[in-house]
């Protein structure tokens, strides 16, 4: 077992750093794509705050492979192609966006009222407001379902394989194939996403410790 | 309207809904006057005040702050009025409402810098000068939640006073203070007052108020019921409804309709 691993691992590596790569792109996507939705849905304007809930709604009700299907068949039958590559981070981010900006509006609404009164009363900005008080609390309201929604997004990008591409999965999947040894390939791959999960879910929590000792 | 006239409101009224928070309220404060606004919880007085901050918009009537104005009922103000108001304007609260993810000097930096465009330098000193005024020069760099209620209050007032505010409102600063934290807070809105700060405080602290305030404004069910010198008020209330309410506040145990107050029990009837 440990030698065919140890064959396939140039493989393998090559299949995280694409999972890697989903992931990020992914998650870039899908804060950016999920701030505005969060901007859009509190506030003033109806029309806006009404496609945002049923943004919100409709993605999150879909399965993420079947956007992931309909990035890259879907589109590419209207004429859109995109690489699997980007089919998949399109998907997995707008999937993600929703539950992102789910996430940030509840982190912002964690902030007490108080905070926003006070920082009028001292003839702030708006924009200094958000940058200086609210978002920095809001943060820390953020980090916990944050880090557990990316976690989930990292073992969602295994979904990226089934529209060709080289990811993890993909990796593990080939050598299965070619070795007929499903078991180890496969374990070997968990044992990637399961390293991948600790490292993240470490540092976000370390990070989180941070934010609150240093307030304290 | 003389220029010594600080805050001139004229008729105020505020709505939640079908609500009437308050109505018709009047009130001139003149500058280096201080004026304590009592009555009962649930009579508008914290909404009335943070009307004139625009805090709360309103619905009727018209507030004149530092000469500039602010008229109920139409589309807010500019932006730009309002930031000159809030930048004269300071404002502590009840829940004194400290920036937690700030020190104490953080939270007192932070409107100078941020509003006013402070170099951080400047702002700093200033910060400190303010602090060490109300005895906090040690807890300068203390997170709010490592500090007691009356320190939080203290760096709240050090905050507002921050942006050389030309006055100063105070929503029951008090109130939610343990009673032995109570009077280092008075101690330092006392000096304000003596420094010819114009005070406009709402407050259950009757004994302050007839110490510091110049004029003692009584506000019972959304209207103003008595207006006046404040130890003319407290002592010798005009109107039933003012003194109602200060007999309870006043005299709690004797106050007629106390739980407190002696009562007959059954078994003793002859």
């Amino acid at each position: 077992m440990l030698q065919l691993w140890q064959q396939y691992l140039p493989d393998f590596f090559a299949g995280v750093v694409v999972s890697l790569e989903v992931t990020g792109a992914a998650l870039v996507l899908a804060l950016a794509l999920g701030a505005l939705l969060v901007t859009a849905r509190t506030g003033r304007v109806r029309v806006l705050r009404s496609l945002a809930v049923g943004y919100i709604e409709i993605f999150r009700a879909i399965p993420v492979l079947v956007l992931v299907f309909m990035a890259y068949y879907s589109l590419g039958q209207v004429g859109i192609r995109l690489p699997g590559f980007w089919a998949g981070v399109v998907a997995l981010g707008a999937f993600y966006a929703a539950l992102y900006s789910e996430d940030m509006r509840s982190g912002l609404q964690s902030v007490d009222r108080g905070q926003r009164e006070a920082a009028q009363a001292l003839g702030m900005t708006n924009g200094a407001m958000m940058r200086r008080v609210i978002l920095p609390q809001a943060l820390l309201a953020f980090l916990p379902p944050g880090t557990n929604e990316l976690s989930n997004l990292i073992k969602d990008t295994s979904l990226v394989f089934t529209i060709g591409v080289a990811d993890l999965m993909f990796q593990a999947n080939q050598a299965s194939a070619a070795t007929f040894q499903p078991m180890d390939m496969f374990v070997l791959a968990g044992l990637f996403y399961f390293a991948f999960y600790i490292l993240i879910s470490r540092i976000l929590a370390r990070w989180e410790l941070n934010v609150q000792r240093r307030r304290s | 309207m003389s220029s010594d006239v600080a805050v001139d409101i004229q008729h105020l009224t505020k709505r939640f809904g079908p609500r009437t928070v308050f109505e018709d309220i009047s009130l001139q404060v003149k500058r280096s006057e201080v004026v304590a606004i009592i009555g009962p919880s649930g009579a508008g007085k914290s909404t009335f005040i943070r009307c004139i901050n625009y805090l709360h918009p309103f619905d009727e009537g018209r507030i004149r702050v530092l000469g500039r104005e602010l008229v109920g009922g139409a589309a807010p103000p500019s932006k730009a009025v309002l930031r000159e108001i809030r930048t004269h304007v300071g404002m502590a609260f009840q829940t004194f409402n400290l920036f937690p993810h700030l020190t104490a000097l953080g939270n007192v930096m932070l409107g100078p810098m941020e509003a006013k465009r402070m170099p951080r330098a400047e702002a700093q000193d200033k910060a400190m000068a303010l602090l060490t005024a109300v005895g906090l020069a040690e807890r300068a760099n203390a997170y709010p939640r490592r500090l007691s209620g009356g320190e939080q209050q203290r760096v709240a007032i050090c905050r507002a006073l921050a942006m050389d505010p030309e006055v100063m409102l105070f929503d029951e600063p008090t109130s939610m203070l343990d009673p032995e934290m109570v009077g280092e807070v008075l101690e330092a809105i006392r000096r304000l007052a003596g420094q010819g700060m114009t005070l406009i405080l709402v407050t259950h602290e009757m004994m302050f108020a007839k110490e510091v305030a110049n004029t003692v404004v009584v506000m019972a069910d959304g209207r103003l019921v008595e207006q006046g010198p404040a130890r003319e008020v407290l002592e010798h209330p005009q109107t039933d409804r003012a003194r109602t309410f200060l007999n309870r506040v006043l005299k709690p145990l004797a106050a007629e309709g106390s739980p407190l107050a002696p009562v007959s029990l059954g078994g003793d009837h002859p």
